[in-house]
């Protein structure tokens, strides 16, 4: 039997097999893709892998890494085999992200307004006011139809003892990465257009569409000729590509900080024909390079004056300013309580048991088991500022013993995940080995309801044993698939 | 409704294309002229191009003597070189990356694989092997990209900035070889090089002028016909006078403004360019002075090309 090849010799190993209940025996779900691969040459899986490479290089699928000096361009790394969730498992995990998205909205319509939730002693004021991306400058703005969070993408892990799906952290500030889903599903149907016609699958590609209606519904001038830009950094932006694909896919200005002007309050376009007003901003540039008069005055990406213009009502920004405080990673350890508080309901889906440094007793037990935890620091994103406590060598231990007694706000500690396994396409061996995969669902909140694509965008780690998923650090992506049943 | 950020990015991204390719015509051309010739004409061959490209300072700081591989490097490859081939793609498709969102998918596929066959090619190897197989495939994606630009992006203002991008650069391309041919070869004495056909056919082919010329003046070659041919042709795509009337259009299709009149200054120019370039004759210029009529012609595209900026690329806010 040819079956075997390109799994060769593979290992369920102690995590959660996404794939496979025992050796050689695939869940309902995946025993089709099973087939399919198993029947497959290694040459012909190396064929197609190059092809759907070759696709992402022409199309400028790329990021760029600045270690050089000269700025290289490279893929972010794309895994054949997809990643298939049952529709059942989906519903639940839908309806979680749903009820999360409507409570932090309802926190940041609290705390920026009338902080009932202080006042219940729900949570301190003190830990809220000292996170780094909360901002005094927003208190009291109205945001159009009350919307802070309209597009969250929030991070899911398989928890390979229960195997259930858990939340390990909220992005509700500029997420980044659907274009990697939209573009993933292409290449993945003209790659292995076969694998599709024994799935059902749910689509995907109607997320530009349905954030471009929201974009629209917040013109503060009201009907259906708004203005909406999108508002990047620029070309040296890493995810510069998927700014581009936005504004293209939704018809909407892709427009940089100096291309805006801010006059008499109104935000404009500098046009060949003059000046136009935009309504909307669909911004991807960080709160404190938005408006040099408000935030950081050395900023070029940014409008100055943009801010007023925005406190006055005359423009829309999505996300809103300062959403920041409702991801700050000590606040995750309190969104259960926002559900409860804000929506009377249990959560749907489980946290990660987290301790705060900012506690005593939490301090004195994270000092007493840094070994065993990983240590992050609450304002950073992107896994940077983060001790891997198994993996970590004696000296880094002390240097974070040392930095978080110096200053425990900064510092939160989880007990190390121990994340599901995807079978993933090894290059340098030629097969197919479990490698560890997260799942970031993007998520849009039009005020009423949320909306989410089904699935979103699995981040897999391709090191052999690495738990980093982050596309810096040698993580790459799969297609995603819900399926219209389940299997 | 369109940004000027973009206006300008696409008359960028149109010029640097169609530099690429004039100097990819010109350096072929010039290649497979010299290999017919006696080596101590070498040097009348080759400068010319240098001078063309407006580099001949940083060029003798780099190399002193012209020669084939010398300049075929220099225009093709070098990275110090702001004007060689390489970096004019490069160029163009960082225009292309910083509109991908305004520009069609096809546009943005095509230069991306443009730029990556550009970078692909081995310089040693391709100077070994000589300038035709890198010329040819810049020849081939500067059409190809005029191709699928022109079936995939809807011709509106955008579409109008591209021409007139293309066809300023194409126009002031065709005044310098003018110029630069006739400067060197024709004021110079018949016995290194005054009255030399082959030159004056390379210069021909290298803008693929030949068999128009044949089919249009009947005649062998003279300098002043292929002179009258490049400069003042109504109708042949890279002569002087064709190349600014697609100026022209473009221009007032931006505008609006109606034939007669004109709505600002690098219209006015082009106008006048243009009145000279349909009424004048050729002996007429020949009297003038070869070289100050075309001088005079750069210097209104120069001109034009600022006034173009002002008017639609930079933005002075009036309090």
């Amino acid at each position: 039997m040819p079956l075997q090849r390109l799994f060769g010799d593979y290992q369920l190993g102690s995590f959660y097999d996404e794939m496979f209940s025992a050796p050689d025996v695939p869940r309902p779900h995946y025993a089709k893709i099973f087939e399919k691969l198993g029947a497959m040459m290694p040459s012909q899986f190396e064929e197609r892998r190059q092809h759907a490479d070759l696709s992402f290089l022409l199309q400028g699928i790329t990021f760029t890494v600045y270690s050089d000096g000269r700025g290289t361009e490279r893929l972010f790394p794309f895994d054949l085999i997809p990643r298939i969730i049952p529709n059942s498992e989906w519903q639940r995990i839908d309806r979680g992200l749903a009820q999360r998205v409507v409570a932090l909205n309802l926190f940041l319509q609290d705390v920026y307004g009338k902080q009932r939730i202080f006042a219940d002693r729900q949570i301190p004021r003190s830990l809220v006011y000292s996170c780094k991306h909360f901002l005094r400058e927003v208190i009291g703005i109205e945001v159009p139809r009350g919307i802070h969070t309209h597009i969250c993408g929030i991070d899911l892990v398989r928890d390979s003892k229960t195997g259930e799906f858990c939340v390990l952290e909220d992005n509700v500030r500029t997420p980044s990465g659907i274009s990697y889903v939209l573009e993933n599903r292409l290449v993945m149907m003209r790659t292995f257009p076969d694998a599709f016609q024994e799935y059902e699958v749910l689509p995907v590609n109607h997320y530009p569409a349905e954030l471009a209606r929201i974009l629209r519904s917040l013109s503060p001038r009201g009907g259906n000729d708004a203005q909406i830009a999108l508002l990047t950094p620029g070309i040296y932006n890493s995810a510069y590509f998927e700014h581009s694909f936005l504004a293209q896919q939704m018809g909407i200005e892709l427009v940089e900080g100096r291309d805006l002007i801010v006059d008499g309050g109104i935000v404009y376009m500098k046009t060949i024909h003059g000046l136009k007003r935009v309504d909307v901003i669909y911004r991807r540039v960080d709160d404190e390079f938005l408006d040099s008069l408000t935030f950081r005055p050395d900023s070029v990406l940014g409008v100055p004056g943009l801010m007023g213009a925005y406190r006055a009502g005359n423009v829309a920004l999505a996300n809103a300013v300062g959403n920041g405080v409702a991801d700050d990673k000590a606040i995750y350890a309190y969104v259960p309580t926002f559900i409860r508080y804000y929506l009377g309901e249990d959560p749907i889906l489980r946290s990660v048991d987290t301790y705060l440094c900012s506690k005593k007793e939490d301090l004195a037990y994270v000092l007493d088991h840094l070994p065993e935890l990983v240590v992050k620091a609450v304002g950073e994103s992107g896994g940077y500022g983060m001790l891997m406590g198994p993996t970590a060598d004696r000296d880094r231990i002390d240097d974070f013993e040392q930095r978080i007694k110096a200053d425990p706000r900064n510092y939160i500690a989880q007990h190390v995940l121990p994340l599901s396994r995807v079978p993933s396409y090894d290059p340098a061996h030629g097969m197919i080995a479990g490698r560890h995969v997260d799942l970031r669902p993007y998520c849009l909140y039009d005020g009423e309801k949320v909306t989410i694509v089904p699935g979103g965008l699995t981040r897999v780690a391709l090191q052999e044993g690495s738990l980093v998923v982050n596309s810096s650090q040698g993580g790459g992506s799969k297609d995603t698939w819900v399926l219209f049943g389940e299997e | 409704m369109m940004l000027s950020r973009i206006a300008e990015s696409l008359f960028w991204l149109a010029r640097y294309i169609e530099r690429a390719e004039y100097t990819a015509r010109i350096l072929d051309v010039n290649f497979h002229t010299v290999l017919e010739q006696s080596k101590d004409k070498y040097r009348l061959h080759w400068d010319p191009l240098i001078v063309m490209a407006g580099e001949e300072e940083r060029f003798r700081a780099l190399y002193g003597e012209a020669d084939a591989r010398a300049v075929f490097e220099f225009l093709a490859f070098r990275q110090d070189n702001p004007s060689s081939i390489v970096q004019c793609i490069t160029k163009a498709r960082e225009n292309a990356r910083t509109i991908r969102d305004y520009i069609s998918r096809e546009m943005w596929e095509d230069i991306n694989s443009f730029y990556f066959t550009v970078n692909r090619f081995n310089p040693d190897e391709e100077m070994a092997a000589g300038p035709h197989r890198f010329c040819d495939s810049i020849r081939f994606g500067s059409h190809r990209f005029h191709g699928v630009t022109d079936a995939t992006l809807p011709h509106d203002e955008g579409w109008e900035f591209l021409r007139i991008g293309w066809f300023i650069e194409r126009a002031e391309m065709t005044a310098r070889l003018v110029d630069v041919q006739y400067h060197i070869l024709y004021d110079a004495p018949a016995e290194i090089g005054g009255g030399d056909n082959h030159q004056w056919m390379a210069v021909l082919k290298s803008v693929g002028a030949y068999e128009a010329y044949h089919r249009k003046y009947h005649s062998s070659i003279e300098p002043e016909k292929v002179a009258e041919m490049l400069i003042m042709h109504p109708l042949h795509p890279r002569s002087i006078r064709f190349s600014m009337t697609e100026v022209q259009a473009g221009l007032r299709a931006i505008s609006g403004t109606g034939a007669g009149s004109y709505a600002n200054e690098a219209e006015r120019l082009t106008g006048k360019v243009l009145e000279r370039l349909r009424y004048d004759r050729i002996t007429e210029i020949f009297q003038l002075g070869l070289h100050s009529y075309l001088n005079d012609m750069l210097q209104m595209c120069g001109a034009i090309g600022e006034d173009i900026a002002r008017n639609y690329f930079y933005y002075a806010v009036v309090a």
